[in-house]
Parts: structure tokens; sequence; C-alpha cells
């Protein structure tokens, strides 16, 4: 039966990438990054639309949120997968709402008003079958990924306005958006740009030779010599993992002290995030380790310490930090400049508020 | 019966995710994607083929004992999965239906698993080399395989080890058969087995495995010499390496197995490999990681450290939270100072969880408790004002208040009533109830399983080191009772061994289950490390018998004789003292004597070609200044028949010198060690094979025999 040979063969791309995800999804992994991570996802969303069984857009949304949850409980520091399941979910009631022949606009209005006139949107049940809905998905989705595949490409080219000549820019770790915006800036200004290792795992060490290599002037830096350095410094560039709902951030570990030496000099900090790493989420007290840190073998040095003495050792290595919406100047995403403030309501946007919570 | 037993989804789809994971540039060629293709085996073995674990295993086998609450072979079966092997044989012996089953429910058997699990399952099995001699008979390894036992926990990625090992075969066809998986790990780590720490020479450019061996607690190391004679000029010896018994086999190593009957474990093999590498021509290569993690549980103290690194994060992403095994419900949480929580746990008022510590779902634990450093599996009770430190406690586990428990293994369904007290070391296996007010010493281990069923057993089941204890605790527990001093009023349950007792051999089951250090015993020591005298070229054979071992401290003594001019009583008095050391007959020792000393001249010049002058230059002082110790033992007719036989057999051997052969032959007459009438005697007896009466033809001999002849026949007539 060829409808069979079609679900196994999708449980069994399920099931591989959900491997891959567990198996680390940021860096160390199958995966490198997170846009490629959600790509991967957003290609699997498309793939479960188009190969499982449904009738109408409430069972495909079921379908979508129950493997969303298993992805997004596969690996739950990647926060790209959880978002891009949302975005997946808000274009099936965009869709089903125009086959209705109702505008979306009227379901994403909310205002306290019609919170408490209205017995609730959830009233909506998705059950009506359209026969063309499946090709306008997949047609939506498709739009989507071609986003995504645009999103790096998309924040640099807005590299000039940010960066001028002979600037000192400062920038910490290793971040994709960040190398590729800089390398674009590169190619019209001359500038300095002096990176933070972000010991342990210093990434900084790959991102500084891959800097240089674009010739540009690269200094690498010592985490301990932020606030040092930071008074030369005319602007701060950094990738993040996350965009939070409050529009704070999680980024690597480091960053904290970063802004904050940055906020204590004056100095602009800018965030290079594409709209992909923007999550409903919100941070919460104390910050729960299995979102902020995920340990790797912190091999190095600890490794060589004798028994006797490393039963009373406990090495903790968090990875992530969170960075409060008020350190933050800036964030240039792929769709332009926003400041922190105005987070909240690019997530209404992406989002539908019931999708929040998978 | 064997039974491949699963699911082999449509070779489709497996070889589509053959391409997608194994992310090769496989267009090059129709050879080349062929080997791109290749799908990755694994051979695991689900079994110890040991009892160190032995009370426990009596009822679960050691595959599928809980580490962090999950089962040992789950983690082998992730590593394997994670590195990319497409299709796993697990070989089961001990309790073969229950692994079975446990797999069958688990994920690796389901359609979707990317890992095809065969579960091949026989209790003849005795041994790892018995399992890769079926493995060769069924021909069930196609290509290169991995490796490893069902105990081993790792996140290694070998990925690059096996490029290696695939180039390094490319490159010389089929010569390497195995590549090792090292981890650096500094001596004294507590992730190091001692048991199993090892030193291993190794060839730095080419990453070749020299020498292997075993530390076992020696002081003193030996390497024979040839190792560093070949090759390139870059050695390294290590002792800095975590063995993880993860290695990369060749189909090759199956026939290996089958061709050497004799190779039990993987010890056997790399001895065997490396002995006999110039006949067999096979090398051993190694691969060494830095970062990753990897160990076999191979007794409860590596337990204990393997745990303790599991919840410690170290095996990342094998995490307990991350739930690799998808199980029902949802994962267990982790918050702060590694304290990890499962669905629906419940913790009293007052109670601590202070530090790494790993609870199961819907346990509950009283107030004012404090627990650091433990593992507490899924449903337990445990009352008010426990304390447990370093302590394991399975599933079901009941503990009743003021129970205070250290470093100790609590199994399935254990009841411990109040105020039992677990002193370091305690295991109490399934079933077992404790207690009240009793507190265990160091080391006790209880089990429901009296200590004689063993014996029964015993000879059907394992091949074991341990049955010398096993006869011992016979006469303690003759009474068919349980004993309420022992495991309380209302206790149920054996007491196995109790290392506060004054028996040696107690002592040494606890031990065996918890692994510490053997002190080693003498004898073996000495055998350990005087086959591989250094001066010795000759490649010491594994098996090394006793006139072997005897020959080679002869020509030691010899050699100091000469270099510290000892004079001939001493050395009579020294090959005496050796001979009765090896036990050796007076006439092996005429025969040995006789040998070495005519092979000394080869030993001293190691590789250079003596011509026969040569040698008879440098061989005749020698004989003249040990003659007194030839007359010593040259004595009766016999004798000298003796060492004229060893003469034979040495010159035979060395056609070319036999014009040094009459030199010596005279000197030896001229010194009085060999009388006239026996050589004649000798030489008229005649030879067994064609190249003895080849020798006799020989125009010198003939010549010195005619002289003899005369100068006899002119003695006799002068009388």
């Amino acid at each position: 039966m060829p409808g069979a040979d079609k679900n196994t063969d999708l449980s069994e791309r399920i099931e591989a990438f959900l491997a891959d995800l567990k198996r680390g999804g940021t860096g160390a992994g199958p995966l490198r990054g997170s846009a490629e991570t959600a790509r991967e996802t957003t290609a699997l969303l498309r793939r479960i639309t188009a190969q499982a069984r449904w009738s109408s857009a409430g069972d495909l949304m079921e379908i979508i949120r129950k493997e969303g949850r298993r992805m997004t409980a596969a690996q739950p520091s990647e926060t790209t997968v959880g978002n891009m399941v949302r975005r997946v979910l808000k274009i099936i009631r965009e869709e089903y709402a125009r086959s209705r022949g109702s505008s979306e606009e009227t379901d994403q209005q909310e205002s306290l008003h019609k919170l408490l006139t209205s017995g609730g949107l959830s009233e909506e049940n998705f059950r009506q079958h359209f026969p063309t809905l499946k090709a306008n998905v997949i047609e939506a989705i498709n739009e989507l990924l071609t986003e995504l595949e645009g999103t790096t490409y998309n924040i640099a080219m807005q590299a000039l306005e940010h960066i001028h000549s002979n600037e000192v820019i400062m920038t910490i770790g290793r971040s994709r958006t960040v190398e590729d915006f800089l390398k674009d800036a590169a190619r019209k200004r001359k500038f300095h740009v002096i990176v933070a290792e972000c010991a342990p795992f210093c990434q900084g060490h790959k991102m500084a030779t891959s800097l240089s290599q674009a010739e540009i002037e690269t200094t690498v830096i010592p985490d301990a010599a932020i606030f040092a350095v930071m008074s030369r410094v005319n602007k701060v560039i950094i990738g993040t993992q996350t965009v939070l709902a409050n529009g704070g951030l999680r980024a690597v570990n480091g960053t904290h002290t970063l802004a904050l030496a940055a906020k204590h000099h004056s100095t602009p900090l800018i965030v290079c995030a594409p709209m992909f790493k923007l999550s409903p989420q919100v941070p919460y007290f104390p910050f729960s380790p299995s979102h902020s840190y995920e340990q790797r073998s912190v091999t190095h040095s600890l490794w060589w310490v004798r028994r006797e003495i490393l039963s009373k050792v406990n090495v903790y290595c968090p990875v992530f930090d969170y960075v409060p919406p008020e350190l933050i100047t800036l964030f240039i995403s792929n769709i332009g400049g926003n400041a922190p403030s105005y987070i909240y309501r690019l997530m209404s946007e992406l989002y539908h508020p019931e999708d929040h919570e998978l | 019966e064997d039974a491949p037993a699963a699911v082999a989804p449509s070779s489709g789809p497996a070889s589509e995710r053959g391409k997608q994971s194994r992310s090769g540039g496989g267009r090059k060629g129709a050879d080349d994607q062929e080997e791109e293709e290749q799908p990755l085996q694994a051979v695991l073995i689900a079994d110890s083929f040991n009892r160190r674990f032995f009370p426990i295993t009596k009822d679960q086998p050691r595959a599928l004992l809980p580490l962090g609450n999950v089962a040992m072979i789950d983690y082998t079966l992730e590593f394997l999965t994670s590195t990319g092997v497409q299709e796993t044989f697990v070989f089961c012996c001990w309790m073969s239906h229950k692994i079975k089953e446990h797999l069958l429910k688990s994920k690796w058997c389901r359609p979707t698993s990317p890992n095809t699990v065969h579960i091949i399952t026989s209790d003849l099995y005795r041994s790892l080399g018995d399992v890769l001699r079926d493995v060769d008979a069924k021909n069930l390894v196609r290509y290169d395989f991995v490796l490893v036992y069902g105990d081993v926990v790792s996140n290694i990625d070998v990925t690059q080890a096996l490029q290696e090992h695939k180039h390094r075969r490319k490159v010389e066809k089929n010569i390497s058969v195995m590549t090792m998986v090292f981890k650096e790990s500094s001596p004294g780590h507590k992730s190091r087995c001692e048991e199993d720490d090892i030193i291993v020479a190794m060839d730095t450019k080419s990453q070749r495995v020299l020498h292997y061996q075993k530390t076992q607690g020696l002081k003193k190391l030996q390497f024979p010499m040839n190792i560093f004679h070949n090759g390139s000029e870059d050695f390294e010896i290590r002792h800095d390496l975590l063995d993880c018994h993860i290695s990369i086999c060749s189909p090759q190593v199956a026939e290996l197995f089958t061709d050497n009957f004799d190779y039990q474990t993987r010890n056997d093999f790399v001895r065997g490999m490396l002995v006999n590498e110039e006949i067999l021509g096979n090398q051993i290569h190694m691969h060494v990681t830095k970062d990753g993690y990897g160990a076999r549980v191979s007794n409860l103290l590596m337990y204990d450290s393997v745990s303790s690194d599991l919840i410690r994060r170290w095996v990342y992403p094998l995490t307990p939270e991350a739930n690799f095994t998808d199980r029902e419900g949802p994962p267990c949480t982790h918050s702060r100072h590694n304290v990890y929580r499962g669905p629906g746990v419940s913790l009293g008022h007052g109670s601590q969880m202070v530090e790494n510590v790993l609870i199961g779902c819907g346990t509950s634990i009283g107030a004012d408790c404090h627990i650091s450093n433990s593992v507490i599996g899924s449903n337990c009770n445990i009352g008010d004002n426990v304390t447990l430190d370093c302590a394991y406690v399975w599933n079901h586990v009941t503990i009743s208040k003021n129970v205070t428990i250290s470093q100790s293994v609590v199994c399935d369904r254990v009841e411990i009533r109040e105020g039992v007290r677990l002193n370091k070391q305690c295991v109490l296996a399934y079933n077992v109830l404790i207690g009240p007010n009793v507190s265990l010493p160091d080391g006790t281990v209880v089990s429901m399983h009296h200590p004689d069923e063993e014996e029964e057993e015993d000879d059907d089941e394992f091949l074991s080191d341990g049955d010398a204890d096993a006869s011992q605790s016979k006469e303690k527990n003759k009474q068919k009772g349980f004993n309420p001093a022992e495991v309380g009023v209302e206790g149920k349950g054996f007491v196995w061994k109790t290392s506060s007792l004054d028996d040696t051999e107690d002592e040494e089951l606890s031990q065996c289950l918890w692994g510490l250090v053997l002190n080693p015993d003498p004898e073996s020591d000495s055998e350990a490390s005087e086959p591989d005298d250094p001066d010795d070229p000759v490649i010491p054979s594994p098996e090394m018998d006793d006139v072997k071992v005897f020959e080679l401290e002869v020509l030691g003594t010899l050699q100091r004789g000469l270099e510290e001019n000892i004079g001939c009583d001493n050395l009579v008095v020294e090959v005496n003292s050796l001979k009765y050391a090896y036990n050796i007959t007076l006439r092996e020792v005429m025969q040995m004597l006789t040998r070495v000393v005519l092979e000394f001249p080869f030993q001293q010049q190691q590789g250079v070609q003596l011509s026969a002058a040569q040698y008879a230059t440098v061989l005749l002082p020698l004989i003249e200044r040990w003659a007194p110790l030839f007359k010593n033992y040259v004595k009766k007719a016999q004798d000298h028949l003796d060492c004229l036989s060893a003469f034979e057999e040495h010159f035979l051997e060395q056609e070319k010198h036999w014009p040094a052969m009459i030199k010596v032959l005279m000197s030896m007459y001229q010194l009085e060690i060999l009388e006239e009438e026996l050589i004649m005697r000798w030489f008229s007896q005649g030879a067994t094979t064609d190249k003895g009466r080849q020798l006799r033809k020989n125009q010198g001999l003939q010549k010195f025999i005619k002289w003899l002849e005369e100068a006899e026949d002119e003695s006799s007539e002068d009388e």
C-alpha cells in the first residue's frame, strides 16, 4: 500500500530529525547553526503537510502541534524549532481564514473590548473542508522557506547603514549572522573589529580567523578584558541564540558582561537577529538551568584532576546568558531595525497568541 | 537458538538514509560510490563473560542494570546510533530472553529506527572469541564494524577514527585489522578502572600499536626491545590513556578469531596480533580522543564513577533529562546543582537534595531527608530522616525512616526497615529485606540466593574467576535460614561475604564487585616481567614455559658473570639455584647450558652477521673461561652425549659456522670437557636426519675424528 509506505517514510524522517536534535542542535551535532535548524524544521513541516493524512485545517494543526511538541522537547535550548512550528500554524490559520473568505485581520485584532465581548476565538473549529487548502498552505510554507534562505543576506545588506569608516566594533564569540554582516561592510569600509574569545569553547578564535581572512583588521581579547577595552569601542555588534518576548536575549555566555560594560560606557549595543529567532518565551527566574545552560564536556583542564579531588569538585559550564532588554539599543532583523520595546509587536505579527503554548 | 528478531525495513529507505546521513560526496564513480555506501555495522556483546556483578547479575543481566535509571545497553545503542551505525548485532548469552524482551520493547526495534538491531542468542557463548567466531561462521559482517560491550557508556564521535581506519586499509590492503579507541585521561582519574589500567607503546607517526599491556599494579614494566627496532624513529609510551573498549574492526578480525581458536578476549587477540605480527602481517592501530567520554562499567566502582559523571553532565548529550530512550511521559527536569526530578516526585518538608541527585518518576521522599550524589529509581518510597550519600537505589525500593546509606547499591524491590545503616560498598541484591536496627559493615553483600546455590550452577553457567570464593562461603552459611544477627530480626537474605571477617577470600569478592586494586601476587609479578628481559632479542611468546624462562635466566647469569667477572664457582651456585627455582632436570640444564654458550657470540653482537672465523674467536675464550662450569655438570657418559647432541643441534641450525665447529669441538676436547671416547661414540651413533648425516660428512669433522682415532691408537701404543 503506497499510503503506508509514505507514512513510514515520513515517520522515519521525523525520528531521524528528532535524533539529530537530541544530539545537540547547536553546532555540536549534525545540524549546524540555528538557520539550518530553522530550514530543516520548516522543510519537515512542509513534508508533514504534504504527506500526513488530514481532511481539515484543524486536523493538520493538531498533527503539527503534536510533532512540534516532540521536536521542542527533543532540544529545549533550541527555540528555533518551536518558532518555526508556530509560524507554520499561523500560516495554516491565515490560509484557512482566507479560504473562508474572511480576512485574517479581523482575527488578528485583539482589543480589550473584543476580548470581553466575544465568547473567545477558539470557537472557530477549523473543521470546514477546502480542497485548495493543502496547496495554499504548502505554497505559503514555500514562501517562508524562501524568506529563511534570505535572512542572513537581508541582514548583511543593512551593514553599511550601521558601520562607518574607522570605527572600532566589538563582538563576542562566533555568530554567522554577525560574521556576514561585518564582511559585507568590509567590502566598502575600513574598520577594526575586536573579538572577545568567549571561553571555554573559544568560538571567538574561529570568528577572528574568518574575519581576518576577509581582510578585516581583527584583534582577539580575553573575556576579562572586555571592560578595559570598551572605552575605545564605537559599537558593539553581537548575535544571539534567541530573542525573548520582552526584548531580552538568551545569548552566548559572557554577553551579559559585555552588555553591561557597553551600557557603562554608553556604547550602542546592536543585536543582529533574524526573525526566526524571535521566541514567545518570556524569561522566568531563576533562569532554569536547562534553559540557561547545557553542559558540554569541559574536558580541557579539569579532566586531568585526580580521583580524590574530582569527586569533590562540581564543574558547571553555563552556555547561555540572559541579557535584559534595557541594555540593548537596537535589533537588526531581516525586515529592518527595531528597538527592543517594539519586539512585542513583531511577536504578535508572527505568531498567533493561541500558539504560544504548543 | 538463533533468532534474528526484528524488523528489517525494506532496503530502499535504508540505503537512502545511508546517503543522507553519510553526507558523502559519493558522485565520483561507481567504485567510489560503492565504498561510500558501505553501511556501518556493529557487534554489541551484551554479556560480560565474567561475574564481577555477581549476586546482582543472577537476576538480571549486566546490560540491563540501570545506570542513571536507564539500562546500560541503551547507552551503548545510542552511542552506536549517533555515530552512524545502521545495523547492530546484539549477542546475548546469560539471560538472553530478558535482553531480547527489553530490546523488542525499546525504540531500537521500532520500524523507524535508523539502526536496525538484530538479536542473536546462544547459551554456548563463553567469551568474546566465541561470539566473533560465530560472527565469522554466520558471515554476518561484510564491512568494517564497531565492536563494543553492552556496558560501554560513551559519547565519542568515532567517525574520524573510522575514516582513519578506512584510509589505512585502502593504502595498505588488509594490513591494519583493528583500530582501538582511547581517551586521554590522567593516571588515577576516577573514570579509569584500575584493574584495566594499560600501558601502550605506539609509533607516533602511523599511530600503530607496538606494545599493549595491562599494568595490573606492576611497579616495573618491561618492553621487548624489538618493537623499537623497526619502523620510524618516533615512539611514544603512554600511560595516560583510558581504554574505552570501543574498537573498529575489519571483517578479518572475525576470521582471525576462527583461525586462532584459543583467543578468548580482545586482550588475547591484541597480544596475539602484536606478537605474531611478522608471521601474520597484521597490524593494530589506535585512535586517541581528547574530548568525548567513554568508559566501560566493568565493576561497581566504575558503576559509581560513570553514574556520577553522567549526572555531572560529562557525557552530554547523554544526560538524564535528555530522555534519549523515548520513554513515555514527560522527561525529568534539571535544576541547579544538577538535581534532576522525574514527573510525580514528591519531597517532604525539610528534605534537602544537595547536589548531583537524580530521582526517577513516582518516587516519594519523606521529611528531613538529606540526599546527595545519589540516584534513586522510579516508584520508590523513602521515609523520614533518611540520609543518602553516593547511594544507588533502583526501582520499587522501600526505605523506612532513620536509614543511612553511603556508597552502596540497593537493587529493585528491596525493603529497608527502620534504623538500618549501610556502610560503604554494601550491595543489597533483588528483593532483600533488611532490618530493623542493624548496621551492615563495609562491603556486605546480601542476596536472596544462598551462596551455595551458586555452586551447582557454577560449572555450566560461567567460566568464573570467583570459584574459589564460592567454596569458601559454604561452611559459613551451611544453615539454610536467614541469620537475624546479620540481616535484622525481620530480615530476609543471605549475607555473601563480609570483608571485615578475617578471611582473605572474603576480601576478594568485595573487591571483585567494587573492583579495588588487587594486590598483584608475587608469582604473577615475576612471570610477567621476566620474559620481557630487555636484553632478550627473542620475542617472548605469551605462554612462556619454565624451560624457556630458565634458558633466558641462564643467559642472563652468564652475561652478568662475564661483565662483572664472577668466578665459575659462583656461577655454578647461581645456575643450580635457577635449576631448582624452575624445576629443571639435570639433563635439560646440560642442554641449555651448551646451547646458551654456543649461541653466546650471537647475543653479544646483535644483528651483526658473524663469519665462522669471528665466531670461533669470540667463542673459544668463553669456552675456556667457563670450562669449570661445564665440568661441574658434564660428568657421566650420558652427560657427554647430551652435551654433544645439544652441540649438534646448534650447528645443524647454523650451517655457515661448520668451519668453526671443529675448532670448538677441539677446544672442548682439549679443555677436557668432552672425552674422546664419547665423541667417537657420538660420531659413530649416526644421525637421524639427512642434515645430521651431512654434518658428519663434513671434512673438518672427519679429519678431527681421524686425528682422535690416531691419537687414541698412539696413546694405547704408549701404554
